[in-house]
């Protein structure tokens, strides 16, 4: 299944702040060094520097401006109200206050405006830079990486986990940057205004962060086990759904449901809890905000009897302690909004920490001619499990090898070795007598073309799948390439020729016609050595005819090493090397190796006539 | 589609936005008592009355707060029971639906719609419960409080309110396509990703590292270009609002001051209208809200409709057997074309007959037609004319169950399900006992590997087992299949992943150990083939040549052909 898109950027997120409890619902993953990670997501950060620190101070500005506007609301009022220490109405100070107002929201609604962008443009900038620097890294690793990883994996990395800390820049960095002037801020401006009133607000923030914390912590572990099940009706789904056919050949249609029903159920009931437990949330605030509002009404109350304090100030003691209930509990959903990402974060790095292909070769510009040396390989991918040991082979420039034996027996990974995909153990291979350690990578696989069993092609033109092989070949080039092949004639009958875009893996065209073409892309790279890795296992016979005449051609005057299970495919190899538990059991010309009557021997009549050895 | 599967719950989803109606006008008197507090308790120098009004209010929030919950919990009742009962419908329906119709969806779509779609749709159930009744509420409450207060507001509202309405309009118009856009865009990135993981490979052998670089930066720079787009549009929504909403107070205070001058209000109305207003301009934004929930679970529901819409496969009824000896196969005049082909027919006027006991075996290049011939046997999909019959009985005729029981199938891609080995064996017959397993396992040539794992038959299937070989998947898929003791028992192209010698031992002990199983076999290998009782050559989706090898041989230049290509040489 391909990565999940619904993780999709969320733009309405950025103005949305409920419902309550949603942004919650996460689950939250605890990383595994919160503050390396931290400090390395935030050096990814300060690449955009200068719009960092404009943003910064931007949101500095803003906040001032909500800051001022209650007490210029405060102002505005108290000018009008006629109190014993303000004995008539001042209607001039309640225009000008009322226009200093308008000015202060007209600022905090322009500058929101560019905080939005900035913040847009620096979580946009601080992904592309890390999407890109994670591609480029993943292209340099090793084959093994991608071998030993799962590849569902390594794709989610790239978008979900970025992604999430995309959200989590754009988002929560603002959103506590805000949240932490805002509650600074409003505690000085109300500190100022009277701080016994200051006191009294500080008694609902404190029940509001005891009650933030309680709530998310229960909740978390119902969104945790949420988490879990849907995981596993997911999971139960995909796996019948793609296993449609086993299941109707099986009748185990009723099953499957009566198991999605247990499952489902499971979820809905789990969901309630969950769901009821995040929705209690926002009245729980609410009626905490309410309390506070009473504390301040009757303390403020109180205090203006006594002329301690005007009704101004209790209005806007109201609007600040309203303001600041939100960025309390802002913060706190905040936090654990940082800590998935920083999880995501630690994945990414994990990419990016691996070691990159070693290339200490310095050979450059060789001119290869093709005489290939094994001396004495051995190697294995798993510690303690070897798979080629004491491996010698010498083959001259321009011959035929095929390789032949049992699954496990060592074929591919000769060439594995051949390629440098993987390094030896011990023992030198040979490219016309310089090891190949000693060659540039690149230089090295320049000179190497392979076709393997699965054919890669993607999704782009028909011309440019073949272009592959050599990007500065010119149109003249591509058409004899793709005559040579034998696929000039299919691709001319597709409508649009060699314009025609292949979808994903090239599924509009079947398996021979996709083999062809790999072969073609191989004839245009023209290389010294070739490398044909069970290119015609997955083709039928009939199919495989045409396709040999292909190779056939393609084999000519270059070094070839084939590996075959299919007998008929290798006769007219020049050395015929048969394999067994990572050794070479004998080899020989086909002719010899019957003669021999030995493995090979066996093999051939088992192929033929289906009988036990 | 949301009130069918609604309609059980109603009560929850009516209680929600009552009790929610309930919390709504807490809200709503709040800022009244307020008033009161401040104009009589505070200004009136009246303790008394900011107590009364204090305890008064304080009873009002709490019963504001249960109210709030008990809304909460009944609209995650209606929810997610709305979402549990339509996911079930979808699965039951996805199970349920003919091959045909999988196809169309492809599974991976199917997989998306029963996750991604199921969870817009909830969402915004969700939103609908609680949101559209919560605003409603607070949008009239909070206009005619603020009228109540005093009717010269009602200038600010006719104006504020039509223009917020336009600015929500037009900026939802707009966005709208963007979004799809983005996802588009994300689409290609990882399209790119996906190839070089699944490639790597073929890039590596060619050198082409900086040129996937290249690509990928031009579709990530594409996504990053397109996502800034719909950023600066989003950007200036936020603001835009907000300033109108700060307009509208500074027109209120405004209002009120030159009121209060001429004596005809109090300070504590305009603090209670300030509130009211930024009440009914927030639910104005949370309908914005509310439309753009409605417009990604539109796609969604559509696309949930569409599966639970299709029509049902036709399951026939079951009408007595007919023939004694069982294990026939007869198909009469059949041609075949795939629904969604290209109207190419892919198999035409086939005639066949399979005895009770036979071993056939189909041979024929890729896409002439094989496996469409053995998928109309357990009517995986139907004939386009013609009959396919199952021991004398049309297969149309059968309940597909009764039909299926017959069979065993291995298919050519043989899944597995997480489980153990002995569970995914057991699944051909669930009330197997040990020893049939066992013997399964033997007839399938598994055992020998199965009892070098460490767990045995306990072992644990992963990742639709990943960890296993190609040719121990087979394996383990003809266990499965041979354990049911089928009549007939279709393979196709399952043991390709074999070792000859394998094969070869696997054949003779299905010979053996089913003699009465008639055996229909797909393969590419004439090797594997040599010893049927009928061999059967499939060209361009017709029979070209029935028999022994041996006549084969003798008859057929198609089947010399294939012989030849795979084994050259003469007899050794």
């Amino acid at each position: 299944m391909a990565a999940k898109n619904d993780n999709a950027p969320n733009p309405a997120m950025n103005f949305r702040k409920g419902p309550p409890g949603q942004r919650m619902a996460m689950p939250v993953e605890k990383p595994k060094n919160m503050r390396r990670t931290l400090k390395r997501l935030i050096s990814y950060i300060g690449r955009s520097r200068s719009i960092f620190f404009v943003l910064m101070a931007t949101m500095t500005a803003i906040t001032a401006c909500s800051l001022i506007s209650p007490s210029l609301q405060g102002f505005a009022i108290d000018a009008i109200t006629i109190t014993e220490g303000h004995l008539q109405i001042e209607f001039d100070k309640f225009l000008k206050m009322l226009t200093l107002l308008g000015v202060s929201y007209a600022l905090t609604s322009v500058l929101t405006y560019s905080q939005v962008l900035l913040s847009a443009k620096l979580s946009q900038t601080t992904v592309y830079t890390m999407r890109n620097d994670l591609f480029s890294k993943m292209v340099r690793l090793p084959i093994k990486y991608t071998d030993t990883h799962q590849h569902g994996d390594i794709m989610s990395r790239m978008t979900n986990d970025v992604e999430n800390i995309s959200n989590t820049v754009s988002q929560s960095i603002g959103s506590l940057l805000s949240s932490g002037l805002t509650v600074t801020g409003t505690v000085i401006i109300m500190l100022i205004r009277s701080p016994i009133l200051t006191l009294v607000s500080m008694t609902s923030i404190a029940l509001t962060l005891i009650a933030t914390n309680i709530m998310s912590k229960y909740m978390r572990k119902y969104f945790k086990r949420q988490q879990v099940i849907l995981g596993r009706v997911n999971g139960h789904a995909e796996e019948n759904i793609t296993g449609y056919k086993t299941v109707a050949a099986f009748s185990k249609e009723d099953k499957a449901c009566m198991e999605f029903r247990r499952l489902s159920d499971e979820l809905r009931i789990c969901g309630i809890k969950a769901a009821t437990l995040g929705g209690c949330m926002g009245p729980i605030m609410n009626t905490i905000g309410n309390i506070g509002f009473l504390l301040i009404a009757a303390a403020g109350g109180a205090l203006a009897l006594r002329g301690a304090i005007s009704v101004g100030t209790i209005q806007t003691f109201i609007i600040y302690a309203k303001q600041f209930s939100r960025p309390i509990s802002e913060i706190a959903n905040q936090f654990a909004q940082i800590q998935t990402a920083v999880a995501g974060a630690e994945r990414v790095f994990e990419i990016m920490d691996e070691n990159p292909e070693k290339d200490e070769g310095t050979a450059g510009n060789i001119d290869v001619k093709g005489a290939i040396s094994f001396e004495n390989i051995t190697f294995s991918y798993k510690e303690g499990e070897p798979v080629l040991r004491d491996f010698n082979l010498e083959i001259k420039p321009g011959e035929k090898v095929a390789l032949v034996g049992a699954t496990g027996s060592g074929k591919t990974t000769v060439v594995n070795l051949l390629t440098r995909f993987y390094d030896t153990d011990g023992g030198s291979i040979k490219i016309d007598g310089v090891d190949i350690n000693d060659i540039k990578k690149d230089e090295l696989r320049k000179n190497i073309a392979i076709v393997l069993q699965d054919t890669v092609l993607f999704s782009d033109s028909i011309r440019s799948n073949i272009l592959y092989g050599r990007l500065d070949a010119e149109e003249s080039e591509v058409k004899r390439a793709a005559q040579v092949s034998n696929a000039h004639s299919f691709i001319c009958r597709l409508p649009e020729g060699y314009d025609t875009v292949l979808t994903e893996g090239g599924g509009n065209l079947s398996q021979g016609e996709r083999q062809l073409l790999s072969i073609t892309r191989a004839v245009l790279a023209d290389p010294k050595i070739l490398i044909l890795d069970e290119a015609t296992s997955s083709v039928d016979t009939r199919t495989e005819l045409h396709i040999q005449k292909a190779m056939i051609a393609l084999m000519k005057n270059r070094t070839s090493i084939i590996i075959a299970h299919r007998l008929s495919t290798i006769q007219d190899a020049d050395i015929i090397v048969v394999l067994d538990g990572g050794r070479i059991k004998e080899a020989g010309s086909h002719d010899e190796l019957i003669e021999k009557r030995g493995s090979y021997y066996n093999l051939y009549k088992s192929q033929f006539a289906g009988n036990a050895t | 589609m949301i009130i069918k599967y609604l309609k059980k719950y109603w009560v929850f989803a009516l209680l929600s936005p009552l009790f929610m109606i309930g919390e709504v006008t807490v809200d709503l008197m709040q800022p009244k008592l307020m008033s009161k507090i401040v104009d009589y308790g505070v200004l009136g120098g009246d303790m008394n009355v900011v107590a009364a009004t204090g305890i008064q209010m304080l009873i009002l929030v709490l019963l504001g707060t249960i109210a709030g919950s008990s809304s909460g919990a009944a609209a995650s009742v209606a929810c997610m029971s709305f979402s549990n009962d339509l996911r079930k419908d979808v699965f039951d329906k996805i199970m349920h639906l003919s091959f045909e119709q999988t196809d169309k969806f492809t599974t991976g779509s199917l997989v998306t719609r029963l996750s991604n779609d199921i969870t817009a749709v909830q969402e915004l159930v969700n939103v609908l419960i609680r949101m559209i009744f919560r605003s409603g509420v607070m949008f009239i409450g909070g206009i005619v409080m603020t009228l109540m207060i005093n009717i010269k507001f009602a200038f600010i509202l006719i104006i504020i309110l039509p223009v917020q309405l336009l600015i929500i309009y037009t900026f939802l118009n707009r966005a709208a396509p963007l979004f799809s856009k983005v996802q588009e865009k994300l689409d290609k990135v990882n399209s790119v990703v996906q190839e070089n993981v699944s490639g790597m490979r073929v890039i590596k052998a060619y050198v082409r590292e900086d040129y996937e670089i290249n690509r990928f930066d031009a579709a990530n720079g594409d996504l990053m270009s397109t996502n800034l787009r719909v950023q600066k549009l989003l950007a200036s929504l936020m603001p835009v609002m907000t300033f109108i909403m700060n307009a509208a107070v500074i027109a209120i205070i405004y209002t009120g001051g030159v009121n209060v001058r001429a004596g005809s209000m109090q300070v504590g109305d305009i603090m209670a209208s300030v509130t009211y207003i930024t009440m009914i301009l927030m639910s104005m934004m949370m309908v914005g809200m509310v439309f753009q929930t409605v417009t990604r679970a539109r796609a969604s529901m559509k696309r949930l409709n569409e599966v639970l819409y299709s029509a049902p496969a036709v399951a026939g009824e079951d009408t007595p057997d007919k023939e004694e000896k069982k294990g026939s196969v007869v198909f009469e005049n059949v041609s075949f074309s795939y629904p969604q082909g290209s109207g190419e027919t892919t198999l035409h006027d086939i005639n066949l007959r399979i005895n009770p006991g036979e071993t056939v075996a189909i041979l024929g290049a890729t896409g002439s037609g094989k496996s469409s011939l053995v998928n109309l046997i357990p009517r995986f999909y139907d004939v386009t004319e013609g009959n396919v019959y199952v021991d004398g009985k049309n297969v149309k005729d059968y309940d597909p169950l009764t039909l299926r029981k017959k069979l065993g199938v291995v298919l050519q891609k043989s899944e597995l399900f997480a489980g153990t080995v002995s569970e995914n064996i057991r699944w051909g017959k669930e009330d197997a006992s040990f020893e049939e397993v066992e013997q399964a396992a033997r007839f399938a040539q598994a055992e020998e590997f199965i009892l070098k794992f460490n767990n045995k038959y306990d072992t644990m299937i992963e990742e639709k087992g990943a960890s296993l070989s190609g040719g121990q998947k087979q394996r383990i898929s003809i266990a499965r299949a041979v354990i049911k003791k089928p009549e007939i028992l279709i393979l196709d192209d399952s043991t390709s992943a074999l070792d000859l010698s394998t094969e070869a031992r696997l054949q003779k002990s299905v010979r053996e150990n089913l003699p009465d199983t008639t055996v229909i076999m797909i393969a590419q290998r004439v090797a594997s083939v040599m010893r049927a009782d009928k061999i059967i050559v499939l060209e361009d989706g017709t029979i070209a040549a029935e028999g022994t090898h041996d006549e084969l041989m003798k008859t057929s230049g198609v089947y010399r052909d294939i012989y030849d290509s795979q084994l050259k040489k003469e007899v050794v």
